[in-house]
């Protein structure tokens, strides 16, 4: 086991190093000219073209570029970012809990969604439930994200005025900003718990609502589709079958037995959907303008931010081999199957 | 446990001893007639081709391009149904049906080109990879590593970025963002059906490589990658529009439903008084994705239900 | 998890969504005022920087004037020729004697007893160190040369990447006299307060020097030139004089929060606070407008239908912009590897480089152009149609100087004309390009192509939306062909339109292989020329010479709107105030009941 471990580590300064170099090398195919519209965004600006061209040495050879980015970088330095007018460190810090709320609690609802979803219509193949819950799950990945986020900010906003966009109210917002209250997470709902302010989890719950139910109905169709699948194989087993030939109810069967081989599957999606959220989150965070890293990314990607673009492909190739890690390992630790390979 | 399955030296399916089962075709016929959401799903797959090919006669092209919608000047507000107009205009005027009908032409251009490159790149380098192992498999799984581990949408971003907005572009940015899915699938499975004994048998009587992989391996395994592909192409679509949401697909005025509905979107929420004034700006560009992204879920769950051997369970 | 598990945690689901529900009260579009004390401003971009040194946009300028950072002088509310004083005491004029007879030298007395937002009083020498630090930190596409030109007589500090200004010189241009700062021009400039009205901020010298700038010495300043965004401690903190003082910017959130400032030098602003937000979604800022969550939002024309006849919204138009949208011809393009010229021949199946350097070709894409059309559906119809780069609300603009009209006879008879008559049979085929994410232009660009080649089917146009870096390449390339740029103002006088459209070494000419030493002449004498009526003479001559030789398509001068709620009061209209949400606002004079 501390084997697989040891050498997936290793890997990961290998696809980290792959990742940052691909995108990078990607985006100087651009000419000088084109990467400096970055820094020149008006036409009045024009003029100073070839002077911003050797200001910000867009005109060195890609590899040269890309040691001077890699020098920096291991010194912890990953450049400035112009579109977040911040460091880009510091702008994947501020963005990134807000995602991470936003995903989290998602997550949570799609699978809770999902699995019960899933499983219902396992069990009840090809019969009405099992067609309903499916076309349900199923039209929700249907339409583009941002139609469904604007018909639930029409309804939910526009005519109750339950559910805002944005991330806070503007009294929680100021709130925030004072020295009342100490940042701990960045998730605003846990920090407004250990702040102790409940109005402020409420505030913060509220904002939450229809940005994760959109990504929610967006995604769990996938998962609904891999857990009824999973079922049914596990409902198929040997095992099962014969549980069922000895008189144990369906309902004990299932919930004893099947649904915990059937998750199994469901663990190692459940690694890939999150990183799927991570990149499925933009267009939702655009919708509700929602301070996250997806819309942040999309900004820095459009406008040729090389800096923010290859720093955010560092720290996400990261997070992914970290996180398929740790899914494989829940993986074999789960099904002694695997350990034996 | 399931049926028997005869394992076969020429092809799958083929029957080796006297039947007394019905073949394989039929069953599977049967099975998708069992179930009307695969029936539904064929039927709305089957009407769309249907207006896909039709297309020049259902809308007939004024433009020198033909995927360019005609339009009756430039004026902001969208016009409702009424005549000359069947399902009304967007911003901008261009003709709701029109759009919707060519769209449906561009919807399979644009997913048939993106699940076509990824199955080709996924059959080189799947097989390759798949099939020899060792380093070049090693390679192979590396360089998938690196593109999985990239946002996907942000790297369409950056490759459209990169090209230039178009919507050709957009379909190679898509392309790229999901050929590792199918090497990776379509490897897995190579893996699977080169330690089966007919093939070892028949590298062991010595037949040639490119001959096994072409008249055995890939026949078995074919179908997953169908599975994959029916279910992508609803998604393909809906990543199109999304590219497009962020002004980095299509052009406006291109015949395509992510567009329409990217040019409707600031529309969704009509006016104070009505919100649902511009109804038909989102309708018809949105029943149209849906439909089309739903046949293609049914229809690859169809296929899923009656190819995944795992699946197969009893008659 | 059994079957009762999961319709418990449904109810509970459904519940907890209930409570939330009701325990924010669905609110209807409320009358009462809502947040009384704080205007909330949605945006469509954010700032850039906060150094009124540095930032060159909009979205930057307005949060920090006329709001956080005051000028010596300013605009009379909205009337753009008369100036009211600020942080100088009186407004120089030559009558006062405070401009000098050549007109070489400004006086401003200094207004006494103002403070900083640190407490600090602010001193002559105070301003003096920020108009040379305005000139002389110069950063890359920055605001610097408008003060460089008049007082240097150069545009910037630097040539080449080296700098070539000499600290004496500057030093020698602004000066301080007792309680008065004195500016001595190297011309004559008639727009000199013009641009002061607008551009001549003052921050503490010694609180810059005491945060990392420059401490005002000529020994150091080259070191503090050209800085990078990150570089300047200004570029996030702030110290004015002005009646509100930045509480923070939060880039994340794309947040600006102003609060009052109660030691303001005139009596505090009523509104306790201003927020100023980023949303890029129409969508939700309408409905943040609706339902009382935001008091002033950025429309785009196409969108005004959503927002007119809003219950507690008012919607005010009809106010002239100081824009104008442009069609340009590149007059010398180069057509190796250019993708829009086809076969860089005149052979019908391309363009020739100097395409567009025979007069009857552009004068007849000028009469080919439906100007009525384009204003109507790409304005509403609320914008005019100019005659040239001088625009109305600028001295020396003349309505009644010709323009050109969609006249499809015309525009055949010159294109007949053109090429020694061989354009005519040959026909032409090349793409036009404008920006993405731009409707107008994009509408212009399809003008120009729909109303040309329905003169000829041997003309052929394609449009091409590309990005501004796409953009970017092809300028400095020159390979556009015929392309869509708009000027909006830096400040109301027309040398400011003048110059970057006529002059050889303005912008769009270098761009468009354009020059003409008489034109130049000209373009020099009215900007140093003091007499108004014999600066609208010259300038109604060079708007003539621009209808004659048709250098672009003047298409539009676009007209503002502004959409707030009722509640909102004390605005005015001025075509200078960097737009935050379609038109400048001026915080210090609004208030909500």
């Amino acid at each position: 086991m501390s084997r697989f471990i040891a050498r997936r580590l290793l890997l990961l300064p290998f696809v980290a190093l792959g990742v940052t170099a691909l995108i990078f090398s990607l985006l100087q195919l651009l000419t000088p000219a084109m990467r400096a519209s970055l820094y020149i965004t008006d036409p009045k600006q024009l003029n100073a073209l070839p002077d911003i061209i050797r200001k910000y040495h867009l005109d060195q050879p890609v590899y040269v570029q890309y040691w001077e980015w890699l020098r920096q970088v291991l010194h912890g330095d990953l450049g400035w970012s112009e579109t977040a007018r911040e460091p880009v460190l510091t702008a994947i810090r501020g963005y990134f809990p807000a995602t991470f709320e936003l995903a989290l609690y998602s997550f949570a609802c799609i699978l809770v969604l999902g699995i019960w979803l899933g499983t219902l219509s396992a069990v009840q193949k090809d019969k009405i439930v099992d067609h309903l819950s499916r076309s349900t799950s199923i039209s929700g990945a249907s339409l583009p994200t941002f139609v469904w986020g604007l018909v639930l900010l029409m309804v939910f906003y526009g005519h109750f005025g339950w559910f805002p966009p944005g991330r806070l109210g503007l009294d929680a917002d100021l709130f925030v900003r004072s020295p009342q209250f100490h940042p701990y997470t960045g998730l605003l709902t846990i920090d407004a718990l250990l702040n102790g302010q409940w109005w402020l989890l409420w505030d913060a719950l509220r904002h939450l609502v229809l940005p994760v139910a959109t990504l929610t109905y967006f995604i769990t169709a996938t998962l609904v589709r891999i857990t009824r699948s999973s079922m049914l194989e596990t409902l198929r087993a040997d095992y099962v079958r014969t549980a069922e030939a000895k008189g144990l109810p369906r309902d004990v069967v299932v919930d004893k037995h099947a649904r915990r081989n059937a998750l199994i599957p469901v663990i190692t999606l459940a690694g890939l959907l999150f990183v799927g959220l991570l990149s499925g989150v933009v267009i939702t965070e655009t919708v509700f303008n929602w301070p996250g890293i997806g819309r942040w990314g999309v900004t820095a990607s459009q406008q040729l931010d090389i800096p923010a673009v290859t720093g955010f492909a560092l720290i996400f190739a990261g997070m992914l081999v970290l996180g398929n890690l740790c899914a494989d390992v829940l993986y074999a630790v789960v099904d002694p199957r695997i350990r034996l390979q | 446990m399931s049926a028997v399955r005869v394992p076969s030296l020429v092809a799958p399916g083929a029957p080796t001893v006297p039947r007394v089962q019905p073949s394989a075709w039929q069953r599977t016929v049967r099975r998708f007639r069992r179930n009307p959401l695969s029936v539904l799903g064929l039927c709305i797959i089957v009407f769309f081709v249907a207006v896909a090919l039709l297309a020049p006669l259902l809308a007939h092209p004024i433009e020198r391009n033909p995927y360019m919608i005609p339009h009756q000047g430039y004026a902001s507000d969208p016009r409702p149904p009424g005549p000359g107009h069947p399902l009304g205009t967007t911003e901008e005027q261009f003709d709701l049906y029109y759009g919707a009908v060519w769209g449906a032409r561009s919807a399979f251009v644009v997913a048939l080109t993106v699940v076509g490159a990824g199955i080709a790149v996924a059959l080189t380098l799947g097989s390759l990879s798949g099939y020899y192992g060792g380093w070049i498999d090693e390679v192979v799984m590396r360089v998938t590593d690196i593109f999985l581990a990239f946002p996907g949408l942000i790297l369409a971003v950056v490759i459209v970025a990169v090209l230039g907005q178009s919507a050709r572009n957009a379909m190679i940015a898509i392309a790229v963002v999901a050929w590792p899915t199918y090497t990776r699938l379509l490897r897995a499975e190579f893996l699977r059906v080169r330690d089966m004994e007919y093939v070892q048998a028949a590298r062991a009587m010595g037949v040639r490589d490119v001959f096994i992989i072409i008249r055995h391996v890939i026949p078995n395994t074919i179908y997953p990658i169908i599975i994959l592909a029916s279910l992508d192409m609803g998604g393909i679509v809906i990543n199109f529009a999304a590219l497009s949401f962020l002004g980095l697909g299509a052009p406006p005025g291109y015949a395509d439903w992510g567009q329409l509905i990217s040019l409707s979107h600031n529309w969704i929420l009509g006016t104070a008084g009505d919100p649902f004034q511009y109804w038909y700006t989102l309708l018809v560009p949105g029943v149209a994705i849906f439909l089309f992204v739903l046949g293609w879920n049914l229809l690859g769950d169809a296929f899923q239900d009656i190819f995944d051997p795992r699946q197969r369970g009893s008659v | 998890m059994s079957v009762v598990a999961q319709r418990g945690l449904a109810v509970v689901a459904i519940a907890v969504v209930a409570v939330l529900a009701y325990g924010t009260g669905a609110r209807g579009a409320a009358e009462s005022v809502r947040n009384p004390d704080t205007l909330i401003i949605l945006t469509y971009g954010d700032p850039q920087s906060l150094d009124p040194a540095y930032a060159y946009d909009t979205a930057s300028e307005g949060v920090i004037w006329p709001g956080i950072y005051e000028t010596l002088i300013t605009y009379d509310g909205s009337v753009l020729s008369r100036y009211v004083p600020r942080l100088a005491t009186t407004v120089p004029t030559l009558q006062n004697g405070l401009i000098s007879k050549d007109g070489l030298t400004y006086t401003f007395p200094i207004r006494q007893g103002v403070h900083f937002h640190d407490g600090t009083v602010m001193t002559p020498e105070d301003v003096r160190y920020s108009m040379l630090r305005f000139m002389l930190q110069d950063r890359d596409g920055g605001p610097s040369w408008l003060l460089l030109t008049p007082l240097l007589g150069t545009d910037s500090t630097r040539t080449k990447g080296a700098v070539t200004v000499q600290y004496a010189d500057a030093a020698k241009a602004v000066t301080v006299e007792g309680q008065d700062v004195v500016f001595h021009l190297k011309h004559p400039y008639a727009a000199f307060l013009s641009i002061l009205a607008a551009w001549s901020f003052v921050l503490p010298e010694k609180w810059a020097a005491a945060h990392g700038d420059w401490d005002g010495t000529a020994a150091t300043w080259t070191k503090y030139n050209n800085p990078k965004l990150q570089d300047r401690y200004e570029f996030d903190h702030t110290n004015g004089t002005g009646p509100f003082m930045l509480q923070t910017w939060d880039r994340q959130a794309k947040e600006e929060i102003l609060v009052r400032n109660d030691h303001y030098w005139r009596a505090p602003a009523k509104l306790a606070r201003v927020v100023i937000r980023t949303v890029t979604e129409f969508p939700a800022r309408q409905l943040q407008l609706q339902r009382g969550d935001a008091d002033a939002i950025a429309v785009d024309r196409p969108d005004q239908s959503k927002v007119t006849g809003m219950a507690g919204v008012t919607v005010q138009d009809g106010y002239p912009a100081l824009v104008i949208q442009v069609f340009h011809f590149n007059q010398k393009i180069d057509v190796a590897g250019n993708p829009d010229v086809g076969s860089g021949k005149l052979d019908g199946n391309g363009i020739p480089p100097d395409f567009f350097s025979d007069v009857h070709v552009r004068r007849g894409f000028a009469y080919a152009f439906d100007y009525g059309t384009f204003i109507r559906d790409g304005y509403r119809g609320k914008a005019l149609q100019p005659n040239g780069p001088i625009i109305q609300g600028l001295l020396g603009y003349d309505p009644s100087l010709p323009k050109y009209t969609f006249d499809r006879q015309k525009a055949i008879a010159e294109f007949k004309e053109a090429w020694g008559g061989k354009l005519w049979d040959t026909g032409f085929h090349f793409t036009e390009t404008y920006n993405t994410g731009n409707a107008v232009r994009q509408i212009g660009a399809q003008i120009v192509k729909d109303d040309v080649e329905s003169l000829n089917p041997k003309f052929h146009i394609d449009i091409r939306n590309i990005q501004f870096s796409s953009f970017l390449q092809l300028t400095v390339q020159h390979k556009g062909t015929l392309y869509a740029l708009g000027w909006a103002v830096d400040y109301p006088d027309p040398d400011d339109f003048a110059q970057p459209f006529l002059a050889s070494n303005g912008q769009y000419p270098k761009q468009n292989g354009f020059s003409d030493p008489h034109v130049d002449q000209l373009v020099k004498q009215a900007a140093e020329t003091a007499d108004p009526a014999r600066r609208a003479q010259i300038y109604r001559e060079l708007t003539k010479f621009a209808y004659d030789n048709v250098l672009a398509i003047y298409a539009a001068q676009p007209t503002n709107f502004v959409v707030m709620r009722s509640w909102v009061h004390g605005w005015y209209y001025n075509a200078v105030l960097p737009p935050l949400a379609n038109v400048g606002f001026d915080f210090y004079t609004m208030s909500k009941q």
